[in-house]
């Protein structure tokens, strides 16, 4: 069974310091919802309010519909998978994913049953009796997420499970997280500083900076839409081009920098004006090299300063006439061994892959 | 000669001289512990025998000088100090680790004081520990008249169980402080968050996790309080353990029996330390296999190697094994071949002494002095002394005090 969770106003202070400020989410049950962010902004903190570690200063934590303040760790429908996994190191597999059940006084008999289900569940049949030293990272990994499914509970949070493990094991990780999401259908809160697990995995993501929540929204809609230039610079890299607005005809407007005018697209949520301070974003993903007959709302001078191979993609680091630096990457598929650092280029974009922001903080900062 | 084979050369004499200096007396003493001579001592060598670990010996003037197994006041001490070593290890333990834990939960500049008071004990002389033990509880015995409280206050060995918990629960506090800086509190979060209770995370993650601090801390308060003297002494009252009978027998003069004492704990703690230290690297070899297991199972076979197997190796030990086996046959060979062992040996030594103890006692019966000569003729009787100083008229010159 899932459960909502809802946060009404939920701050924790820590003395003068705000580590929440004023969130309000609302998870639906069955939903895997993450909160993304830089370290220190605060998501830790939720998590621990949600599972009952830590008492919100102000505002309410729901769970089921029901008010949690007063409820403690062990009372609560939530199981937490923390960080360093915390494992019982003096017990086997076994034993660490029935303590839950052991307990509350389940007998031997089914709580050998209901480890080995779970054993199965994890893939790690018949493994029950090993010691936890004696498995591999991804291993325990599992067995942490095993451990915490025991007593079916309603909701699960995670606390940057997967991030000391190798990048492949990451990537396995993160799809059988999702199966396992998938097949036992309980809500997941997932935390990390990763964008790359928040997108792949979520149903939903919110960004947070600071202490407060930047935007809540679908992957696709954060990462294409962003409401800030925190979250435009935090989730995915972006390319800021820093001006003023010129001209507005409907959600189109035109910034004029000291590398000429863009044209970019404006987010109905962020009204600009004329004259306004504004920063326009372009994915390194979203400039092309114009090949013959190829038009572009938008064409960009650039001078090539250096460049990197990460086998997918080449990315290239360029400069503006004004100095602005930016970076684009093109598909490994496309050749591109005639270019080097020096040549002069002009690079194409489209307004509807460009957003617009007011003028704010940038997470590269 | 290489310079490296000069400082082996120096290392190799710098161990020797240490452990010379560490073990010397020991074995010296364990030795005197055989010799059958009623004072500890190697030379002269008087007989081999095991009299000190039986019986003792009753001396030709009728004296009896009691071994390990007939001195009764050496048993009731030995009863004593193992009574208080369980009473201290029972209080110490249990102290020591709730204070460890109190300090993990306290916070800021509190812990620096919490720190400093919890480990003072040790720092008080064990002597007023003793003292203001005793002073305390004369006092609250004497609060409740001829009751219970009357019985347990003037209770010596209660009052050296609470004595010395004082101080030895404070070192079993530092060995859980050692240990609990290791545990991860996230552990016990994690618990509480699969639905335990406190208790259950106390008893099924706390203790468990503390249980080699457990053990450590009981035998190293066992050991502190069947070895202490300086607090026992003040309030042991009119009891008797183990060290103060020892301490009394120095005071009247000491007999091999506390050699054979002093041989027989040395080896009750060899056998002790051999059969820890076999257990614990058969555990370690255990777990250093399963991690083989585990490693071989991991790894793709190109990674492991070839089966390693070790060839016979000489010991490091070897040198000192040799030496005392060597000094060993040399003494062994000495007491044979002198026949200086056996019941014999003893026999011939002791009637050698009585003969000896005899001839005194004639030559002091023949320079006897009779009735008449005590009473008067050449020595002693009533005579004027005046002349002593050869000149009669020395005092009376001297016109005398007033």
């Amino acid at each position: 069974m899932s459960a909502d969770v809802e946060l009404n106003n939920v701050s924790v202070t820590f003395g003068s310091f705000y580590a929440a400020k004023s969130v309000n989410v609302k998870i639906n049950g069955g939903e895997f919802f993450s909160f993304l962010g830089p370290s220190g902004c605060g998501k830790t903190t939720l998590l621990r309010a949600i599972s009952g570690f830590q008492d919100p200063s102000e505002g309410s934590v729901l769970i089921d519909k029901k008010d949690m303040s007063g409820i403690g760790p062990n009372k609560r429908p939530t199981s937490l998978i923390f960080q360093n996994l915390a494992l019982f190191p003096l017990m086997s597999v076994s034993e660490n994913i029935a303590f839950s059940l052991e307990v509350r006084g389940v007998s031997k008999g089914d709580r050998q049953k209901r480890a080995d289900e779970l054993l199965e569940l994890i893939a790690l049949e018949g493994q029950g009796e090993k010691k936890v030293h004696q498995l591999s990272g991804g291993q325990k990994q599992r067995v942490a997420i095993a451990r915490a499914l025991a007593v079916e509970p309603k909701v699960l949070l995670l606390d940057e499970p997967l991030s000391a493990l190798d990048l492949k094991l990451r990537q396995r990780m993160r799809t059988e997280l999702r199966e396992i999401q998938k097949r036992v259908n309980i809500t997941f809160i997932y935390i990390t500083h990763d964008q790359g697990e928040a997108l792949t995995m979520s149903d939903r993501i919110a960004v947070m900076n600071e202490g407060e929540i930047e935007q809540i929204g679908p992957c696709d809609a954060v990462y294409n839409n962003p409401l800030t230039p925190f979250v435009a610079t935090f989730v995915g890299e972006n390319n800021p081009l820093f001006g003023k607005v010129k001209e507005i005809n409907q959600n189109k407007i035109k910034i004029e920098t000291p590398d000429g005018d863009f044209l970019s697209t404006m987010n109905e949520n962020k009204k600009l004006n004329i004259g306004d301070e504004a920063i326009a974003f372009v994915r390194p993903e979203s400039l092309f090299i114009p090949r013959d007959g190829d038009s572009f709302d938008n064409l960009i001078d650039v001078n090539i300063e250096s460049f990197e191979f990460e086998g997918n993609i080449k990315n290239f680091y360029a400069t503006l006439k004004s100095g602005t630096k930016i970076k684009f990457s093109i598909p490994n598929a496309i050749d591109t061994s005639s270019i080097s650092s020096g040549t002069k280029l002009q690079l194409g974009f489209e307004s509807i892959k460009s957003s617009i922001l007011p003028k704010a903080q940038l997470a590269i900062d | 000669m290489k310079p490296t084979y000069f400082i082996n050369f120096m290392m190799g004499m710098y161990i020797f001289i240490f452990f010379a200096y560490l073990f010397g007396p020991l074995i010296i003493m364990s030795i005197t512990a055989f010799n059958s001579a009623e004072f500890p001592s190697i030379s002269p060598w008087e007989c081999f025998s095991f009299r000190w670990f039986n019986e003792g010996k009753i001396a030709y003037d009728g004296q009896h000088l009691a071994g390990l197994l007939s001195d009764w006041r050496l048993h009731d001490g030995i009863i004593s100090s193992l009574i208080i070593g369980a009473g201290v290890v029972s209080l110490s333990v249990p102290i020591g680790m709730a204070a460890a834990i109190v300090l993990t939960q306290v916070r800021s500049q509190l812990r620096d004081i919490y720190y400093s008071i919890s480990i003072m004990p040790v720092l008080f002389p064990g002597v007023i520990i003793g003292i203001s033990t005793v002073v305390l509880w004369d006092r609250i015995a004497g609060l409740g008249g001829d009751g219970f409280i009357s019985d347990v206050g003037r209770n010596g060995i209660f009052l050296t169980i609470l004595a010395q918990t004082c101080f030895i629960s404070t070192y079993c506090f530092l060995i859980f402080v050692a240990r609990l800086q290791r545990f991860d509190q996230t552990q016990e979060e994690a618990a509480l968050d699969l639905g335990a209770t406190q208790t259950q995370v106390f008893f099924k993650i706390l203790v468990p996790y503390l249980m080699p601090a457990i053990a450590s801390a009981a035998v190293i308060s066992f050991l502190f309080s069947f070895e202490n003297y300086n607090t026992t002494v003040f309030s042991i009252l009119s009891d008797q353990t183990l060290t103060t009978v020892i301490a009394s027998k120095v005071r009247l003069g000491i007999s091999p029996a506390l050699s054979a004492l002093a041989l027989t704990i040395i080896a009750l703690t060899v056998i002790a330390a051999v059969t820890y230290e076999i257990l614990r690297r058969r555990s370690e070899k255990k777990y250093a296999q399963s991690q083989e297991i585990f490693v071989k199972e991991k790894a793709a076979s190109g990674r492991i190697n070839k089966e390693y197997k070790a060839g016979f190796r000489v010991p490091k030990g070897i040198v000192a094994i040799l030496l005392i086996l060597v000094f060993a046959t040399y003494g062994a060979t000495q007491i044979v071949k002198n026949d200086l062992y056996g019941q014999s040996c003893i026999d011939a030594a002791d009637q050698q002494k009585k003969s000896k103890f005899l001839e005194q006692l004639q030559t002091l019966e023949s320079n006897e002095l009779t009735e008449e000569e005590l009473s008067g003729g050449s020595l002693g009787g009533t005579e004027d002394y005046g002349d002593i100083f050869g000149d009669p008229s020395l005092f009376q010159d001297f016109g005398g005090f007033d």
